[in-house]
C-alpha cells in the first residue's frame, strides 16, 4: 500500500532545546532547566474555556483550544491529544465500555471506563486456544452493541476453504444483521479519519510552534489489560487463586501484544516514549510476593524490550509505589521515565535517584482544591530532593494535571519551574 | 473461640476447595448453622486484621468474601433460627454523584458489613439529596462516601453540606478513594478519611463507640 507523504517538517531550535532537555533529564544527565511536561487531558480543553463534551464531540473547537492552550502553558511537551477520544466514533461504535459526556454522563464530566467481565470465569480455556477467534465473536458482541452481529459468525477457522467461505462467508454477509453492521463500520471509519486527520494536525502545528508531543505509543502492564480489560478486578484477583496458570498463560500473550504494538505505535509515529498506564500494581492491591508472581516479569519484560528497541518507557506508576522501589532498580539506568502518584520522596529518590528521571508529582487535591503558595512550596521541594543529578521532570500527580485544576494553581507550578529549577 | 478450627484455618489460608468441604461435611453432621457462621467470622476477623498489617491484601480480601458468600449460602437453607446478633451501628455508603466506580465500595461496604455494621448500600452516582433521605429513612449515624476520581471532590463537599443543612450535623462521615488525603477531608467537611477497608471499619467502630 502506497503511504501517503508526510508534510515536510523542521525543527526550529526552540523546538530541539526542548526535546534535549526533556531527553537530557531522562537521561539523568542535567538540563539548563527542569522540564514541565503532563499528560493533561479534559484540562486542556476546560483551560480553553470547553465542555467535556464539546471536548469530545467538536474535533475543530477541541484543536484549537489544544494548541493554544499548549502555547499559554509553555510546557517542554505538549501532551497528546488523544486522550480526548472521538464521542462521535463512540456512538457509531456502540461502545459499551465507557461512558460519557455528551451521551450518558453530564456535559462536564469525563468519560469512564466501564469495568465489567467481559471475559468469563470458566472461558479462560476458549480464549488461550484461540485469542482472536474469542476476541472476534464472543468479546466485541459484548463491548459494543454495533459488532453484537458477530456473535452470529461461525469459529473462523471453518472459512478456511474456498468452499466454506462461500457457503459461510459470503452467505452470512449478507445475511440483514451483517449487512447493517457493515454499513455501521464504514461510518465508524469514516468518522474516525475525521478524528485523525485532527489529531495529525494537532501534532503538525504544535511541531511548528515548537513543541513536541510527549508521546504517541501506548501499551499497558499485562497483568492490567486481563484485570481492566477482560475480567475486572473482582475476576482477576478470583483467578489469582483459582486458576493462575491460566492467567499467567493469558498474562505471556498479551506481554508479546503489548511490546510489539508499542515499537509498532513509536515506530508510526516517530515519537520513541511509550506510554504505559499502571493500575493494579500499586502497594495496596497486591502483595510484594503477588507483585513478583503475576505482575512484574510481564511489566518488567515489556519494558526492557522496549528499551532494547531503542525506546523509552514511561511507565505511569499511578496510586502508591513506596513498597516496589526495589523492584525499580532492576531497570538500567537512565532509560525509564518513571510517572510518581503517591510516594515518599526521600525513600524514592534514595531508591531510584540513580535509577530512573522522577516525574511529577504535585498532588491532585493540591492541584484542585489548594492555593498557589501550596504548590510552590511543593515544586521546590520537588526540584530540592531530585533536581541534582537532572532526573526530574515537574507534573501533576496521578493522571498528570486533573480536569478540575485551579488555573492559578497549575500556573503556579510553572512559574516556580522557571524560577526556581534552572540551573 | 471457634468450633471448628480447621474450617478457620482453611478461610484464613485461602483454601477455598478445603473450606467448602469442611462446611459441608459440618453441616451434614448436623452441627448448628450459626455454629459455621461463627467460624466464618472469626476467619473474617483474623483476615482483616492481617490486612491491616500488611500482611494480606485486596486478593484474599476478595477471596475470603467468596468463599463466605458460599458457604453462608450452603447454610441459609438450614438455618431454623435467625441469628440475633445486635449490630453495632448503621452505615449509608455510597459512591457520590457524577462517579461511576463500585469496586472499592463493593470492599469497603463488604468489610464493613462482615464487621457487624448494617450497611445501605446506595450504589454509585449518588446525589446528595439521596444520603440524606436514607440516613433521615435509616437512622443510620455514619455515613461513607466514596469517590474515584478527582471529579469526585466537589459532590463530596456538596453531599457533607447537604447532610449538615438538613440537621444531620451528628452522623459521622467518611471519605475514600484513590485521590482522597487529608486536603480533601478539610476540604470537603468530612470527619475523616480512610485509605483502605479495614482504615473504614476501624473509624466506624471508633465512632460507635466499640474497639
Amino acid at each position: 500500500m502506497e503511504q501517503p507523504q508526510a508534510p515536510v517538517f523542521t525543527p526550529s531550535p526552540e523546538y530541539l532545546a526542548r526535546e534535549k532537555r526533556f531527553n537530557d533529564a531522562i537521561a539523568l544527565r542535567k538540563p539548563d532547566r527542569v522540564p514541565l511536561a503532563s499528560m493533561a487531558s479534559f484540562f486542556m480543553t476546560r483551560y480553553g474555556g470547553l465542555t467535556n463534551a464539546e471536548a469530545m464531540y467538536d474535533y475543530d473547537k477541541m484543536a484549537a483550544a489544544w494548541i493554544a492552550g499548549a502555547q499559554k502553558l509553555n510546557w517542554d511537551m505538549a501532551p497528546p491529544a488523544f486522550t480526548m477520544f472521538p464521542g462521535p466514533v463512540w456512538e457509531k461504535l456502540g461502545i459499551k465500555t465507557f461512558r460519557w459526556p455528551g451521551h450518558d454522563l453530564p456535559e462536564n464530566l469525563p468519560y469512564q471506563f466501564v469495568e465489567e467481565e467481559y471475559m468469563l470465569e470458566d472461558e479462560y480455556d476458549e480464549f488461550l486456544s484461540n485469542p482472536a477467534d474469542f476476541v472476534i465473536r464472543k468479546m466485541m458482541p459484548r463491548m459494543s452493541s454495533t459488532l453484537q452481529p458477530l456473535g452470529i459468525l461461525p469459529p473462523l477457522h471453518w472459512l478456511s476453504s474456498g468452499y466454506t467461505l462461500t457457503m459461510f462467508g459470503a452467505a452470512l454477509a449478507g445475511a440483514p444483521p451483517i449487512v447493517n453492521m457493515l454499513k455501521q463500520i464504514i461510518e465508524v471509519g469514516e468518522e474516525m479519519s475525521k478524528w485523525n486527520a485532527t489529531q495529525a494536525r494537532i501534532g503538525m502545528e504544535l511541531a511548528q510552534l515548537g513543541y513536541p508531543i510527549i508521546t504517541i505509543a501506548f501499551a499497558q502492564a499485562p497483568f492490567d489489560w486481563i484485570g481492566d480489560m477482560f475480567r475486572g478486578l473482582r475476576g482477576v484477583m478470583i483467578d489469582m487463586y483459582r486458576q493462575p496458570d491460566k492467567l499467567k498463560a493469558a498474562i505471556d500473550i498479551f506481554t508479546d501484544f503489548a511490546i510489539q504494538s508499542a515499537i509498532m505505535g513509536a515506530q508510526q509515529s516517530g515519537n520513541p516514549r511509550v506510554f504505559i498506564p499502571l493500575h493494579r500494581g500499586s502497594g495496596g492491591f497486591l502483595s510484594n510476593e503477588q507483585f513478583a508472581e503475576f505482575y512484574w516479569p510481564g511489566l518488567k519484560t515489556l519494558m526492557l524490550a522496549l528499551i532494547d528497541a531503542g525506546l523509552t518507557p514511561m511507565p505511569y506508576l499511578e496510586g502508591d509505589y513506596t513498597p516496589r522501589l526495589e523492584f525499580l532498580t532492576e531497570l538500567p539506568a537512565g532509560k525509564v521515565l518513571g510517572h510518581f502518584d503517591v510516594i515518599d520522596l526521600k525513600k524514592a529518590k534514595k531508591a531510584i535517584g540513580d535509577v530512573m528521571c522522577f516525574w511529577g508529582n504535585v498532588p491532585a487535591s493540591m492541584l484542585v482544591t489548594g492555593n498557589p503558595q501550596q504548590v510552590k512550596d511543593y515544586v521546590k521541594e520537588l526540584i530540592d530532593i531530585f533536581g541534582d543529578n537532572g532526573g526530574l521532570i515537574v507534573d501533576g500527580a496521578v493522571d498528570g494535571v486533573p480536569p478540575e485544576s485551579k488555573p492559578e494553581n497549575v500556573e503556579a507550578m510553572i512559574e516556580t519551574v522557571f524560577e526556581y529549577g534552572v540551573s | 473461640m471457634s468450633n471448628n478450627q480447621a474450617l478457620v484455618d482453611a478461610i484464613v489460608d485461602m483454601r477455598e476447595d478445603d473450606a467448602l468441604q469442611m462446611a459441608q461435611s459440618t453441616l451434614d453432621a448436623g452441627t448448628d448453622p450459626l455454629a459455621i457462621l461463627d467460624d466464618c467470622s472469626e476467619a473474617m476477623e483474623i483476615i482483616g486484621k492481617r490486612f491491616e498489617e500488611g500482611e494480606c491484601f485486596v486478593p484474599e480480601l476478595i477471596m475470603a468474601g467468596e468463599v463466605l458468600n458460599q458457604i453462608t449460602k450452603m447454610v441459609k437453607p438450614k438455618m431454623t433460627t435467625t441469628a440475633k446478633t445486635k449490630k453495632l451501628g448503621k452505615i449509608v455508603f455510597g459512591t457520590v454523584e457524577g462517579d461511576i466506580h463500585d469496586i472499592a465500595k463493593d470492599i469497603v461496604a463488604f468489610m464493613l458489613d462482615i464487621n457487624g455494621f448494617e450497611v445501605t448500600d446506595l450504589g454509585v452516582d449518588v446525589p446528595p439529596a439521596k444520603f440524606v433521605d436514607t440516613v433521615q429513612k435509616t437512622g443510620a449515624t455514619i455515613v461513607g462516601l466514596s469517590g474515584f476520581l478527582t471529579l469526585a471532590y466537589e459532590p463530596m463537599k456538596e453531599t457533607v453540606i447537604a447532610l449538615k443543612a438538613a440537621g444531620l450535623d451528628d452522623v459521622k462521615i467518611m471519605i475514600g478513594g484513590g485521590q482522597i488525603d487529608e486536603q480533601i477531608r478539610e476540604y470537603t467537611g468530612a470527619d475523616a478519611f480512610g485509605k483502605d477497608a479495614m482504615t473504614a471499619v476501624s473509624l466506624a467502630k471508633q465512632w460507635v463507640g466499640v474497639n
